[in-house]
């Protein structure tokens, strides 16, 4: 019943500061506020029994894109945005209700049924570890035993993708002209 | 009351929602880059709440999978975000038309 509660208020914290970060004027604001969601979510996939996933939450994502994040808003010294928001087309709202109707499905019963039906029946699924969310050892063991075997293929993809993304940044941040460099 | 992997999909879908607004209805690039982080967080918590539902791991392996390219992501658009204020001194989308038709 407390993780329930303490789940409930995470969430509905979450849900209030990422509405403030959308509407505020200073981008180091948003940035700031955007830093305690990711935090609020990484106490959620805590109370969830995922525990590998809530520290490389707190390492990844709070320590180490949004410092990225405020590091660049800083360097470009950037003035308050203007609260001028653009309209929705009709196509556009109903994009998002047919979105919100798909989660709904997801998040009731009838969803449910339908995740465990196709997930858990499969022989290769059963014949992995099971999940143990009270053991935080197991959890990081069974994580990354999944991740050495059945992902190995994605996991050796996401390293080049990495590697090509540093690249990428390099050459798309570096000075366009190599005669201004020279002449400085 | 509903479960506790119930209720993550509920609020993963109310932050995805608010991040698609954000990603809509500002118009300032960094505003934007930040609702599509809100956006990535939202499907994790998913991944993580379907992964406790399932009593499997995969969900779990997916949402690292998701962390390193939202890594890549943030990386390769503020080097974009960059270049661009370098030539327009500017992050708003409506200085930036150099690409309309």
């Amino acid at each position: 019943m407390i993780t329930q509660i303490s789940f409930l208020i995470m969430g509905v914290l979450a849900v209030f500061l990422s509405v403030l970060m959308i509407t505020r004027k200073w981008p180091v604001t948003a940035a700031m506020i955007l830093i305690i969601v990711m935090m609020l979510l990484a106490g959620m996939y805590g109370l969830l029994g995922a525990h590998f996933s809530a520290v490389s939450q707190i390492i990844v994502y709070a320590g180490a894109i949004m410092v990225v994040f405020v590091f660049v808003i800083m360097l470009l010294n950037l003035p308050p945005a203007e609260l001028r928001y653009g309209r929705l087309t009709i196509s556009e709202l109903v994009l998002i209700s047919l979105g919100f109707i798909m989660a709904l499905f997801l998040g009731t019963k009838v969803g449910q049924g339908y995740l465990i039906a196709n997930l858990s029946s499969n022989t290769l699924v059963n014949a992995r570890p099971p999940y143990y969310p009270d053991a935080m050892n197991e959890n990081v063991k069974n994580v990354s035993a999944l991740m050495f075997t059945d992902y190995l293929w994605a996991f050796e993809l996401i390293s080049f993708l990495i590697l090509v993304a540093i690249i990428g940044a390099i050459v798309i941040a570096k000075k366009a002209k190599v005669s201004d460099a020279k002449s400085s | 009351m509903p479960s506790l992997p119930e209720l993550g999909i509920y609020f993963s879908l109310l932050l995805f929602i608010i991040g698609l607004f954000g990603v809509m209805l500002r118009k300032n690039l960094i505003f934007m880059m930040l609702s599509v982080e809100i956006m990535l967080n939202a499907a994790n918590l998913a991944f993580i709440s379907a992964s406790s539902m399932t009593h499997t791991m995969d969900g779990q392996v997916i949402m690292f999978f998701v962390m390193a390219v939202a890594a890549c992501e943030a990386g390769v658009g503020l080097a974009l975000i960059i270049s661009l204020y370098r030539a327009k001194s500017s992050v708003e989308i409506d200085d930036l038309r150099i690409l309309r038709g």
